[in-house]
């Protein structure tokens, strides 16, 4: 989780070979129950890495990465129920769904910054839940669209979840090369000062919205691949409280590194369900974990946030990229 | 769509539910207003502190009951919540007024999620509901159509309680503070001021406003768990549009909203909240500071 790129070169492939060998074996020691949890781990992992794309690299706080999610699940519902489409067709066009509409809102948010970026990218993802609420003849309106098909070979249990593993594990790998790339790095240097990236002759605004288009379609993915998991869509995918959980995943694992996030939704998913079992309020415990974290550690996870304390904090050690 | 005729009566009972909705809408967004406007903060609790509010004003109104005990919720329910609101503000928003907006509006969103199950806990999961007090039931007629007197009530305090928060920031020491510590907060504390317990009597006022804001409504509908998130939304949005901060913003932007719910249901049912949105969209890519706001600095 710590450390520069630099070191998961040279020792983090061999660990990040040693986890896919786990993931991949451990369905057939364990049961349903735990099998069906870790296909939503692994899509709720993708979409936090998507969110943590603007969110840790660009340092941008959306607030409405719920509406591509949303969306993503709505497109895979109408085109595998509605217009009897192949589910790969549907998990193809999601991401570019969700990045055109990405692209369009991020456009209109590149205007502001900080807290009105926050806002405005929650009022747009507010407004898409609405008409998704309200358009019944198309989206279902407040049922959502129930019975989604899945194709016959992925409909065990064990089948989906290596069908998700393998959609995130591809989608993981593309993140990774984007945000190592100039690109990515670029981002950083915007996050970390504006001003100083502009001297450089970086257009921060289009790097900005080329990262939230990216994390758009990504987020489409995730929500075309959760949509075939439950099998439904419905309009509280795209609600606001959603846009939460991708930033509480990318704090409570760590948004400055690359894995964070999905350490994020391992840990979310697992104290859900270790406190689902042992009281109904789960909501409750998340908020008092939650604000603990928020309270007590300032310097620790969250404080990274920080803008000011982070170059001392973290970034003494990393080095540029080779050229 | 339903056809509508518009003779003149149908125009003043919208425009006079608009101005009910207007007149909660802005005792909530006063109060989130006037927290982001002192303490730079997003408040993102202050719709469960209207909720909170509403449910003590149902405990209090069926404990009580008859006139008596709409009265009393009138004065214990704002007066509880602001007590939250102390407790709030020395636990929680003192250790984080120095923090970036996310850990504020992460903070506070914990404390949703703190509150929507301590609500269901205390009161449980069922909707309650209140009746409107016996010295405003009944209704008025305009024109052919009745018009419950209750809202009038409803929109004679919000009157009222705009006129007393401009008498307070306009008028009184605390208001002159108040108003210094928008503009610059650490010149005030170099005068000797005692700025954390300004910040605190202006959190435990706007918890005061949602409090007041949650037993007002409580006649005019189902209590029920939600609620928060719903009116925060809409205060949101309320202050967005007036600019945060902004006092004749809250009124403006609550009185735009307002008219757009009643007119907007009643000409077009469904669109009528994605019209609100739309319209928070636009004054933000317009305006990001609203409009009677400032850019932010």
């Amino acid at each position: 989780m710590t450390g520069s790129s630099h070191s998961f070169w040279r020792t983090g492939w061999p660990w990040a070979g040693l986890v896919v060998v786990g993931l991949l074996l451990y369905p057939q020691f364990v049961s349903r129950y735990y099998i069906v949890l870790s296909t939503e781990v692994v899509i709720l992992a993708l979409l936090a890495t998507s969110y943590n794309l603007i969110f840790g690299y660009a340092g941008m706080v959306s607030f409405g990465h719920a509406a591509f999610f949303g969306l993503g699940a709505y497109v895979m519902a109408l085109l595998t129920k509605r217009y009897e489409s192949p589910m790969v067709l549907g998990l193809l066009v999601a991401p570019v769904v969700g990045a055109a509409f990405a692209f369009v809102i991020g456009w209109f948010c590149m205007r502001t910054i900080r807290l009105y970026f926050s806002l405005l990218t929650l009022a747009f993802a507010q407004l898409l839940w609405v008409i998704v609420f309200q358009w019944y003849g198309f989206t279902g309106g407040s049922d959502g669209i129930q019975g989604v098909p899945r194709p016959e070979i992925l409909n065990t249990h064990a089948s989906y979840y290596y069908f998700a593993l393998g959609t995130t594990l591809l989608c993981l790998v593309l993140m990774w090369f984007i945000v190592n790339s100039p690109f990515g790095w670029s981002l950083r240097a915007i996050r970390e000062n504006t001003h100083r990236s502009q001297f450089l002759g970086i257009n921060d605004r289009f790097y900005k919205l080329i990262a939230f288009t990216i994390a758009g379609a990504f987020a489409g993915v995730a929500g075309g691949l959760y949509c075939q998991f439950q099998k439904w869509a419905d309009p509280d995918l795209l609600f606001w409280t959603t846009s939460a959980n991708p930033v509480l995943m990318s704090i409570l694992g760590g948004m400055f590194s690359f894995v964070g996030p999905s350490v994020g939704a391992v840990v979310f998913v697992a104290l859900r369900e270790i406190i689902k079992v042992r009281t109904d309020y789960w909501p409750l415990v998340l908020g008092i974990v939650l604000l603990t974290l928020v309270l007590t550690v300032p310097g620790g996870i969250v404080g990274f946030v920080v803008e000011k304390t982070r170059p001392l904090l973290s970034f003494r050690k990393v080095r540029p990229p080779a050229p | 769509m339903s056809a509508v005729t518009w003779d003149l009566s149908t125009i003043i009972l919208l425009i006079m539910s608009g101005l009910t909705r207007a007149s909660i809408l802005f005792i909530v967004a006063a109060g989130l207003t006037l927290v982001f406007g002192v303490l730079r903060v997003i408040n993102m609790a202050h719709g469960s502190l209207y909720m909170v509010g509403a449910f003590i004003a149902a405990s209090v109104i069926q404990q009580v009951g008859g006139a008596g005990g709409f009265w009393l919720a009138l004065v214990a329910a704002p007066l509880g919540v602001a007590l939250i609101g102390a407790v709030i503000e020395f636990g929680v928003l003192r250790r984080i007024y120095q923090a970036e907006h996310v850990v504020q509006l992460l903070a506070t969103y914990a404390l949703i999620l703190i509150f929507d199950d301590l609500v269901k806990m205390t009161w449980g999961a069922e909707y309650k509901s209140v009746s409107v007090p016996a010295a405003f039931a009944g209704s008025i007629s305009i024109g052919d159509r009745p018009f419950p007197i209750y809202n009038l009530f409803v929109i004679l305090w919000a009157l009222l309680l705009a006129a007393g928060l401009w008498l307070l920031i306009y008028r009184t020491g605390l208001g002159r503070l108040i108003r210094a510590a928008v503009e610059d907060p650490e010149m005030l504390e170099a005068l000797g001021v005692n700025i954390p317990l300004i910040f605190s009597a202006v959190f435990i006022i706007g918890a005061f406003l949602a409090g007041l804001g949650g037993v007002l409504v409580a006649p005019l509908g189902s209590i029920g768990l939600g609620m928060d998130v719903t009116i925060l939304i809409e205060a949101f949005v309320v202050a967005v549009i007036g600019g945060l901060g902004s006092f004749p913003g809250a009124l403006l932007g609550a009185g735009i909203i307002g008219m757009m719910f009643s007119f907007g249901i009643t000409v077009a049912p469904r669109m009528a909240m994605a019209f609100v949105f739309l319209a928070m969209v636009i004054v933000l890519i317009i305006r990001p500071w609203g409009l009677f706001g400032e850019p932010e600095r």
